[in-house]
């Protein structure tokens, strides 16, 4: 069909008020009915146009093609303001992703299920399970130490030593509150929720002294079973509670302690500095 | 850095894992250009390699990097890494990466904050090692060749001073190992690039200064040409292979490409390689590990 349009080309100044958004609703739509049909006016469009302009726009749609879509836990801590490089080294741990969090959730829920049909007389799995979801959080996001991708990381100005403590961090903040709204429904007494935190903050410190000797696999192993020995020891004379009771907290504390000064003596007398774990 | 410096200057680097000695005795300084460490296995490039990385520490001697004695403080091993670009020898990868989501994760360890400078760098990286249509694509579907493009593109973030890399061409074709060539010698322009390979090729089409490692000890330090000329004299064609040759091999022609000892009967001279002039270096230490090909 041949009609007259196809022998009419916008003026350049036509097309200069179209791209600035100079035009009204109408003529602009026109405009851009017109342009979308006929090569000669979008080959003036294209002259018309900064080159600035179409690079940032090109290198725009760029990104969001390769660059890949953060995990969720990380799109949500980024509306939290969690700074953007933060979230790309953060993203990259295995245990922050949505999988590891919801698994760790689902068998926090089943130890409180558990605890909550026994009417508080079997604390065992939560006792057991709450303080070991954030050890073995952290452990997953360290990395093995003979990682040969960890070669470039303690090259890299970053350094290890911070890498290691961010994703700690990271893994304590994701656990951390999920798991003591859990402790809220357990039933028992009612300081149980919060009581749970002394070992679960003291393991991390021992897991990370650990795995700077043995990596963090082996540390997470003698740690969860240090601890499950603790726990289903207890159950057979003992309390329920008699793992987190104020005695044995305060040996908790020495643990950490004393975990958190051979982190600080190896970062001391490590040959080369900035790898301290 | 002060007048009169070197980039890296090793003086009497010595380390030992356990009974083992790595590397005795090392004096060398290297500046800008391309240098190339060759030795059989074992021989401590990796060793020598990773010292200059700032990934291990001497045992004994003095390592200074761009100026500063990396073992000394956080602040000064700190300096050097900001400008440093290491490929390690075996570099695993995340393999539910993609290209641009491990160069972009190496960018931020580089301290590379802004997002769009760090983005426009990835990909300036990305388009020299030849994998700009490769970018969203998962580490785990690449090739072996292309993995290596990789890890060699993370080490050219931030057009760095110092770049160390330990076997870059090991997996590549010969097409991939040209355009390697291309770009190392465009690096080679403005930083100290040390590199190590098993390749003789390599180290003659793309460094202008060798190095001869075998036993954790420098055996040769010059220019190639220098090293070729030490061979000028004792390799021959001949129809025999050498009686007390220390190594000769049938060519395809059908006559006998023949190093060292004596020249055998009826022998023409011929114009030693690299590769004949690093078996002489050698000598009989080569032999252990490197078979001519």
């Amino acid at each position: 069909m041949t009609t007259g349009t196809e022998e009419w080309h916008a003026d350049p100044a036509l097309l200069s008020r179209y791209l600035a958004g100079n035009l009204d609703a109408v003529t602009g739509a026109s405009v851009e009915q017109h342009v979308s049909r006929c090569e000669t006016c979008r080959a003036t469009v294209g002259r018309l146009l900064e080159p600035q302009l179409l690079e940032r726009t090109w290198a725009g749609i760029r990104d969001g093609v390769e660059r890949p879509t953060p995990p969720y836990p990380m799109r949500v801590a980024r509306r939290l303001g969690l700074p953007e490089p933060t979230a790309v080294l953060l993203a990259s741990a295995a245990s922050l992703r949505a999988a590891w969090l919801v698994g760790a959730f689902l068998s926090l829920s089943f130890a409180t299920l558990a605890a909550y049909a026994s009417d508080g007389t079997a604390l065992a799995p939560f006792l057991l399970a709450a303080p070991l979801a954030p050890v073995l959080g952290v452990a997953a996001a360290y990395g093995p130490r003979q990682d040969p991708l960890e070669a470039l990381v303690a090259t890299a100005p970053y350094g290890r030593t911070r890498l290691i403590l961010l994703r700690t961090i990271g893994v304590l903040v994701s656990v951390l509150p999920v798991t003591v709204l859990l402790g809220l429904a357990v039933p028992g007494p009612p300081w149980l929720a919060a009581a749970w935190l002394g070992p679960a903050l003291a393991l991390v410190p021992v897991l990370l002294a650990l795995a700077a000797f043995v990596g963090p696999r082996i540390a997470a192993t003698i740690v969860s079973l240090a601890w499950s020995g603790v726990v289903l020891g207890s159950t057979r004379a003992l309390a329920p509670t008699w793992p987190v009771e104020a005695a044995q907290q305060g040996v908790y504390l020495g643990l950490a302690v004393a975990a958190c000064a051979v982190i600080a003596i190896r970062a001391g007398t490590d040959r080369q500095p900035g790898v301290a774990l | 850095m002060s007048a009169g410096t070197s980039t890296v200057e090793l003086t009497g680097v010595g380390k030992r894992y356990g009974r083992t000695r790595a590397l005795a005795d090392v004096d060398l300084a290297f500046d800008r250009g391309v240098t190339g460490l060759l030795g059989p296995n074992g021989a401590g490039k990796t060793t020598l390699l990773r010292i200059v990385a700032t990934s291990i520490g001497a045992d004994s001697g003095e390592v200074r990097l761009l100026g500063r004695d990396p073992s000394r403080s956080h602040a000064d091993v700190t300096a050097v890494r900001r400008e440093l670009g290491y490929l390690p020898q075996e570099l695993g990868y995340p393999s539910d990466m993609t290209a641009f989501g491990f160069i972009e994760y190496v960018a931020v360890l580089k301290e590379w904050n802004d997002r769009e400078a760090r983005s426009q760098e990835v990909r300036r990286v990305l388009d020299a090692v030849g994998l700009a249509d490769q970018a969203s694509v998962r580490i785990s579907r690449l090739s072996g060749g292309q993995r290596r493009r990789v890890g060699l593109a993370q080490a050219l973030l931030g057009d760095p001073r110092l770049v160390v890399l330990d076997e870059p061409t090991a997996g590549l074709d010969p097409a991939q190992r040209a355009d390697l060539r291309r770009t190392l010698s465009a690096l080679g322009h403005r930083s100290t690039v040390l590199l190590s390979t098993h390749q003789t090729e390599d180290v003659a089409a793309l460094c202008e200064r060798v190095v001869v490692l075998a036993g954790g000890t420098v055996r040769f330090d010059g220019a190639v040409t220098d090293l070729v000329a030490t061979a000028v004299g004792r390799v021959w064609l001949a129809d025999e292979p050498g009686d007390d040759a220390l190594v000769s091999w049938r060519t395809g022609t059908g006559r006998h490409h023949v190093v060292g000892g004596r020249a055998p009967v009826g022998a023409d001279p011929a114009e030693p390689t690299l590769e004949d002039a690093y078996l002489l270096m050698l000598g009989p230490d080569a032999h252990r590990v490197h078979t001519p090909s």
